[in-house]
């Protein structure tokens, strides 16, 4: 009796090693990406004060933040935001950025889940949460470097294709799924553009600029403040905070938003 | 006794590895039991504001993947079931008023939840300005519906365009299954005299849209 190699287990050893060296194929200069930001967007100020409440001791733990692994290890951020969403085998779960931060300012800092996500999205023109803070600090160490988000654990896979789902799926009085508003180019909800993010370009500009600074707000948002939105006009219940509702349509918009460059924050309406 | 056990480690071997190495999008199926209980778990709401998130048959044949379009047989069904869900007012009466339509026309809100709690709104507006051109000027207009300007000049009010017009605004899909239309009247998000309204709106010469 002879059992031959699976050729699913050849094809899916190849197709690893393929991801894994894309993967390393990144990396790049810091730099780069800070030159890219528009000047004069204020939202620059919070990653000053996120990178603050990052380093700082905190929590019942009185920690800081520096041992969270965003997928590249423990303290290392430099291109760790281009990849996510991704599958963390701590959690055993796909997290996004927002996600990730609360298992970590949880498990590490011994913050309350519920207290953070009761204060992660802030009043308009407050000074914002430290959860937005965060975010984007974390998200700016990605800045100059591609978005690159992989599918390489049976999760990953998984997630990808919910958000898929989710995006297509039309439900409620006003019949909306994501793709009524953002499926054709050039289209408007009275005066607002939509970004069309069933083509690349849109589904980049979608991967590469959150959070943002958003004009009307004077505050920096998350994309879980944005789909918090849309959902809204959509006629659903309250979304609640960081579910994989969420992280499955992020997962979606940023895998199809792979190798644009990354420039948080973004600078929106 | 020896053959067996290698047999059996060999087949869990692959097997374990098959799942880390081979890991491969789900199939249809697994991923619609998976995103649907996604969406379940989302939302934080009351049991008749869950009920929003539940598809009805129509939705659920309109919400292909990529540019996938219904085929003739749903199409078909589509219509079957946008017909069946035609109500008119009780006054029979498919024309109202179109002062009223016009300020439904520019309304936007209505039904929607923050905080558990739906818009005190008197009533929905009729969303139209959000997607559609509505009197000439106006710059403030969405475009994800054609230009409704001059909308009635061009068609006249003849009984078959009153008719017509009552029944794509109350079920946009009796005419064009699965359009980005919203079913307005069918969904319960307007009432039939609001959909009466709209009607006098797009049609009556006296209308901002007509002139
Ligand atoms: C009724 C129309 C509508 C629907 C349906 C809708 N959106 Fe939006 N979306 C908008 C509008 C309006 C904006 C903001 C445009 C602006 O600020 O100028 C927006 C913005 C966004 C953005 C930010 C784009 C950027 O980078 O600037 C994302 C991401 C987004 N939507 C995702 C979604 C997802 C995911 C869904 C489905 C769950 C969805 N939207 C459903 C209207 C909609
Ligand atoms: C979410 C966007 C959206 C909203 C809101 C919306 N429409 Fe539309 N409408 C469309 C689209 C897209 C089409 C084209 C596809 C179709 O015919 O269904 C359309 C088509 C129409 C047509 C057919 C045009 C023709 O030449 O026969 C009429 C009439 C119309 N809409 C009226 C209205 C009125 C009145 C309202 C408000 C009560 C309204 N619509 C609200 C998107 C919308």
């Amino acid at each position: 009796m002879k059992i031959l190699p699976s050729p699913c287990l050849v094809l899916g050893a190849a197709l690893c090693l393929a991801t894994a060296t894309t993967a390393l194929a990144q990396g790049n200069d810091l730099s780069v990406g800070r030159k890219m930001l528009m000047e004069d967007n204020p939202g620059e100020l919070w990653i000053d004060q996120g990178k603050t409440l990052f380093m700082q001791k905190r929590g019942p733990k009185n920690v800081s933040l520096e041992q969270c692994d965003f997928g590249f290890g423990p303290g290392k951020l430099e291109g760790a935001a281009a990849r996510l969403p991704r599958y963390f085998a701590d959690t055993d779960r796909v997290e996004d950025l927002e996600s990730r931060l609360l298992t970590c300012m949880t498990t590490l800092q011994g913050f309350d889940r519920k207290e953070l996500i009761k204060k992660a999205i802030s009043p308009a023109a407050s000074s914002g949460s430290d959860m937005e803070a965060l975010a984007l600090y974390v998200t700016s160490r990605s800045n100059g470097m591609k978005v690159n988000v992989a599918l390489n654990h049976q999760k990953e896979y998984d997630m990808y294709k919910a958000g898929e789902y989710l995006f297509y799926r039309r439900s409620g009085q006003t019949d909306f799924g994501c793709v009524q508003c953002h499926g054709e180019a050039d289209k408007r909800i009275r005066l607002q553009d939509l970004v069309h993010m069933t083509s690349k370009q849109g589904a980049q500009e979608v991967a590469s600029t959150w959070p943002a600074y958003r004009g009307a707000h004077y505050v920096v948002r998350t994309m879980q403040w944005r789909l918090n939105d849309c959902v809204w006009q959509m006629r659903l219940p309250d979304l609640k905070y960081a579910t994989d509702y969420s992280i499955a349509l992020t997962m979606f918009l940023n895998r199809q938003g792979n190798d644009a460059v990354m420039q948080a924050p973004g600078f929106k309406r | 006794m020896m053959k067996t056990t290698w047999i059996k480690w060999s087949i869990s071997a692959v097997g374990g590895l098959v799942i880390t190495g081979c890991a491969t999008y789900p199939d249809q199926a697994a991923t619609r039991q998976l995103a649907e209980k996604m969406v379940f778990e989302a939302f934080e709401a009351s049991p008749a504001h869950m009920k929003r998130l539940e598809q009805d048959k129509s939705q659920q044949i309109c919400s292909k993947i990529g540019d996938a379009k219904p085929g003739q047989e749903d199409s078909a069904e589509i219509v079957r079931l946008a017909r069946a869900s035609i109500r008119y007012p009780a006054s029979g009466q498919l024309s109202g008023d179109w002062k009223a339509g016009d300020r439904l026309a520019h309304d936007g809100a209505g039904d929607r939840i923050r905080n558990g709690k739906t818009e005190a709104n008197k009533e929905n507006g009729a969303l139209c300005q959000n997607c559609h051109a509505l009197a000439p000027g106006e710059i403030n207009v969405g475009n994800v519906g054609p230009p409704l300007t001059g909308y009635g000049k061009q068609r006249g009010n003849s009984e078959a365009i009153v008719k017509y017009t009552y029944e794509k605004i109350y079920n946009a899909w009796v005419y064009f299954p699965c359009s980005n239309m919203p079913r307005l009247g069918a969904t319960g998000h307007l009432t039939p005299e609001q959909v009466t309204h709209m009607v006098a709106y797009l049609l009556d010469p006296q209308s901002p849209i007509n002139k």
